[in-house]
């Protein structure tokens, strides 16, 4: 089948530190093709017009969450969002909303990587178990009750998303509370009271407004907005929990 | 430079890497771990697999019959008493991966479910839905943020190892973000840097599987073991290469040609049943697969497509549900990327290029040739593959390894001195200056996607499923004139902080070297063993003169040269690779026969 | 860590993208329900005043300029219920009935539903009770 378009336009948000001190877009002319997506455009861009432009990428399959940045406004994953969908252009390519610009498509991260460090992302166990004694049980109904929290593939979309999280860095945020979250679930898990800080900060879920739009925006349906807001009331209850009690929620 | 002092570096963070920097941190908590790696940990190229990571689980499976189907699979080019140690250790990986909290996928009554795989003759494949590698890697990365004796060094490329006084003691790399180069001393260094699958045009691999870690060893004399066996993958996407899962035939997937006929009848694997068959029919091994594919090709049974010739994946009698439930991922990659439902259409296929199996020589302590280094993951060459890997395998390798690779190298570790700092200070400094010149910008030369297309189209015609002495020797030509040209290889970023032109200059390099190692170890391999398979008078497996390993030692500018090493064979010897019911009756003769024996 | 990393500001934020319009306007609703509750509590203080002035509220309740608001003040009341149903889901935690995961639309329908048998009981006991 020809393709009746044979170049598509895209605007990129430039931004070279070390020449430049504000962002500025430059616009390069892509040849078409029917099944390319964003990410082998600008690839095209970096092989043939301009080896400059620096951006992360590695899967190609919506599955390292390397690639994500601003598509026409919206937060999306370049390797996983097709120029068919988003003509006749021009394209606009930015970094990822709500994160500093270190360089060109390339954001900040590690504020994100120091959040997802600090909620103790890793299984504490209920009960001792041996090597000898095998796996822990768990039956696919309580494996469910985690499956979808732990699609995460920390793409940082949902922050691009997070207005709450744009206006104030601080906010734990969507993925790092669906982390926290997914493990306070696991059946296997013994580790809630030791989360309970994170979830209680002004900063943990209580900075969520319930905008929503990180679900929306999401590759993996992980659904965050569930994940923090279900944990409003878990939140709740363990402050009121910690009057009744004179040693408080804590196990 | 900047300089920090460890005990193990270890370079790369996938799955082996982590498991590694796990086990130091759990077994020497006293001693420094620098865990270096170009990227973020979860974005490791471990977190593509898909099927699923084997291990001896079920009452009527035995450690016996797992070693049996890997040397087998292997076609006799394994150590086999590597293969033994790997498949002693794999279930206990399994059970302490699951007590870090990976969510496998579980059968009614809360066991962790197995799945049939290629080639394998038992349900041992322990899965975690269609997204194995994912839940791995980042259960991994999530249990390393336990451990503080773990420093990461995240976003920063290695370029080059420090070896001063015979032995490995530490690593240059450039801190990405700002193009800074660091020293990072250490007393035993660790590569788990992956494979080398871009080389290749199509691949299933991410853009960072570049062979560095295997380039770096190379070029200090470590040599490259059996490269010339790279496995295709008999059913990836058209135009893009990517992985559309083993787990999908072991589910009962059909592969079918043009006439709508389930092909693989025709070569050893049959008779076609309608539900899967282990070792049989699409859950043969994947170089016969592949193979198939190539003949049903030459034979003009294939299906015309826009991205090249492919064959189908027939999913539909699997029904929606349960593709849904088992194989979302792979559902959501044929919709999105091909428009394809597999539920109601069969998905287009085709072979790519997606493992490694050979690499930098280990022992079965995973230790390199060179003191003070070790190799742990597909980077390396351990033994347990052989000519042609089976799927599910490399997952397990992973874990049963890297604990390895993590004890030895800490051991080694307690027992050697830090190296001398001005001595190490100067190596750094050279390594950088020799980087810096080789990659300074220009703007006369090639662009380095023109170099590097050319060298995978040539690796691709001459390394393909079946290879012959001419059009191999036309792919080593090539590489050798590539090198050259890579030398003036054009680089129109200025900048030092994320001069990510800059590094794909330096992978380039890395590539070219780990290709010469491919196609010369390929060229003097005369004979057809696994997935390296002749049409040029080689066509058989010849025990007699090539039951050995290929060693490949770097020469610099020159070609490298080719020498042999002996295979260790301890109580399989070299038999019939069979599958299908020719398989089956042969294994009962064989079983037999070993019974009357004992 | 950031050499000179740049900063996007974060004004105008909300006009940037349809989502966070309708998010604003969502917000916007509870001033209207806050308005409705002003209105309501002085009628039931009037209401402590005595005949005089309950008819007194109830003629300004009849006004042109009272009908005008109180019809903005339904619409709004509607998008807030709108939106808010379909935003509760979020709020629950995964419940499984009989194998089968509740969804989202499950539980926005069942809001919607409450809703209108409340509204219809209370429309009932307004039309049937005089004082």
């Amino acid at each position: 089948m020809p393709d009746a378009v044979k170049s598509v336009e895209f605007d990129v948000l430039r931004y070279r530190p070390e020449q430049e001190d504000v962002p500025a877009w430059q616009r390069y002319a892509v040849p078409y093709s029917h099944d390319m997506s964003v990410l082998q455009a600008l690839q095209h861009i970096k092989d043939e017009l301009d080896g400059s432009l620096s951006f992360r990428w590695s899967c190609r399959m919506a599955i390292c969450g390397s690639c994500g940045m601003m598509v026409n406004g919206k937060p999306a994953l370049s390797c996983q969002t097709f120029v068919r969908d988003l003509l006749p252009g021009p394209i606009r390519i930015e970094a990822l909303a709500h994160f500093p610009i270190e360089r060109d498509l390339v954001v900040g991260v590690d504020g994100f990587v120091k959040k997802l460090e600090g909620i103790k992302p890793y299984l504490i166990p209920k009960e001792p178990r041996t090597l000898a004694q095998g796996e822990y049980l768990q039956t696919p109904e309580e494996l469910e009750q985690i499956e979808q929290f732990s699609s995460c593939i920390n793409c940082m979309l949902c922050y691009a998303a997070c207005p709450q999280f744009g206006l104030n860095a601080e906010f734990t945020g969507p993925g790092v509370l669906a982390l926290l979250h997914r493990y306070n679930a696991d059946s296997r898990d013994g580790g809630r009271a030791q989360r309970m800080d994170v979830l209680n900060a002004e900063e943990g879920v209580w900075s969520c407004t319930a905008v929503g739009y990180c679900s929306e925006v999401c590759p993996k349906q992980v659904d965050p907005a569930n994940a923090v807001n279900q944990n409003k009331v878990n939140s709740a209850k363990d402050y009121f929990l910690r009057f009744l009690s004179p040693k408080g929620a804590r196990r | 430079m900047d300089v920090f002092k460890a005990d193990v570096a270890i370079v790369g963070a996938g799955g082996a890497g982590l498991r590694a920097a796990i086990e130091v941190a759990e077994s020497h908590p006293g001693l420094s771990v620098a865990l270096i790696s170009k990227v973020y940990p979860m974005r490791s190229h471990t977190v593509a697999a898909e099927g699923g990571a084997a291990a001896v689980t079920q009452a009527h499976d035995s450690l016996e019959e797992h070693f049996h189907d890997t040397v087998a699979g292997g076609d006799w080019l394994c150590e086999q008493d590597v293969v033994d140690y790997f498949v002693a250790h794999a279930h206990e990986e399994m059970v302490q991966i699951e007590h870090w909290g990976c969510p496998w996928s579980r059968t009614a009554d809360g066991h962790a479910n197995v799945r049939a795989f290629g080639g394998m003759k038992i349900e041992r494949t322990w899965f975690a839905a269609d997204k194995s590698g994912f839940h791995m890697l980042h259960t991994l990365f999530q249990t390393s943020i336990k451990y503080p004796s773990i420093r990461r060094f995240d976003e920063h490329f290695c370029v080059d190892l420090v070896v001063d006084d015979g032995r490995v003691r530490g690593v240059v790399a450039i801190d990405i973000a700002s193009g800074e180069f660091r020293l990072i001393e250490a007393k035993a260094v660790i590569i788990a840097t992956g494979g080398a699958g871009r080389v290749f045009r199509e691949n299933t691999n991410g853009g960072i599987v570049t062979g560095d870690g295997m380039a770096l060893a190379y070029r200090h004399g470590v040599p490259l073991r059996d490269m010339e066996f790279m496995q295709y993958h008999p059913t990836c996407m058209p135009g893009t290469g990517l992985l559309f899962t083993e787990a999908c035939r072991g589910e009962g997937g059909f592969l079918l040609n043009k006439d709508g006929y389930r092909y693989l009848r025709d070569y050893g694997l049959g008779p076609a049943t309608p539900t899967p068959r282990n070792k049989a029919m699409e859950l043969g091994p994947r170089d016969r697969l592949s193979q198939a594919y190539w003949h049903e090709k030459q034979k003009g049974r294939t299906i015309d497509g826009p991205h090249g010739a492919v064959v189908h994946l027939d999913l539909r009698h699997l029904g929606e549900k349960k593709l849904r439930e088992r194989l979302p991922q792979i559902y959501e990659l044929a919709v999105q990327y091909l428009g394809v439902d597999p539920a109601r259409a069969p998905i287009p296929v085709l072979p790519a290029v997606h493992y490694t199996m050979g690499g930098i020589t280990a022992d079965i302590r995973t230790a390199a040739p060179l003191p003070g280094l070790y190799s742990v993951g597909e980077c390396s060459s351990v033994g347990i593959h052989g000519a042609n890997r089976l799927g599910s395998n490399s997952l397990t390798e992973l874990l049963v390894f890297g604990k390895v690779a993590g004890i030895e190298a800490a051991r080694d570790a307690v027992s050697t001195p830090h190296g001398n700092p001005s001595a190490l200070a100067a190596l750094a400094d050279a390594a950088r200056a020799r980087v810096l010149a080789a990659v300074a910008p220009r703007v006369d030369g090639e662009r380095i996607a023109t170099l590097r297309r050319e060298m995978a189209q040539s690796m691709e015609d001459g390394c393909g499923i079946y290879r012959s002495a001419a059009t191999m020797q036309a792919t080593c030509d090539k590489l050798a004139e590539l090198k050259q040209r890579h030398r003036r290889v054009r680089v129109d970023d200025t900048s030092n902080g994320w001069n990510t032109e800059r590094l794909l200059a330096i992978e380039l390099g890395y590539q070219l070297d780990v290709a010469q190692a491919i196609v010369h170890s390929a060229l003097q391999r005369k004979e057809s063993r696994g997935s390296h398979q002749r049409l040029d008078g080689y066509e058989q497996r010849d025990d007699v003169n090539y039951l050995q390993h290929s060693l490949a030692y770097y020469q610099g500018a020159d070609a490298p040269r080719i020498d042999y090493g002996p295979v260790k064979i301890t109580r399989s010897p070299p038999g019939i690779r069979a599958y299908g019911e020719a398989g089956e009756h042969y294994d009962a003769v064989a079983h037999a026969e070993e019974a009357a024996r004992a | 860590m950031s050499r000179k990393a740049y900063l996007r500001p974060m004004e105008g934020w909300w006009r940037r993208d349809p989502f966070f319009v309708r998010y604003m306007v969502r917000e916007a609703t509870a001033v209207a329900v806050l308005v409705y509750t002003i209105v309501l509590t002085v009628g039931v203080v009037r209401l402590s005043q005595g005949e005089a002035a309950w008819n007194g509220w109830l003629q300004a309740m009849r006004s042109p300029g009272s009908l005008v608001l109180h019809a903005v003040l339904l619409v709004s009341m509607f998008v807030h219920a709108k939106s808010w149903f379909e935003i509760m889901p979020k709020t629950m935690p995964m419940i499984v009935i009989g194998g089968k995961r509740l969804a989202a639309s499950t539980i926005t329908r069942s809001g919607w539903a409450a809703a209108v048998v409340a509204s219809i009981v209370l429309l009932s006991l307004a039309g049937w009770w005089r004082p």
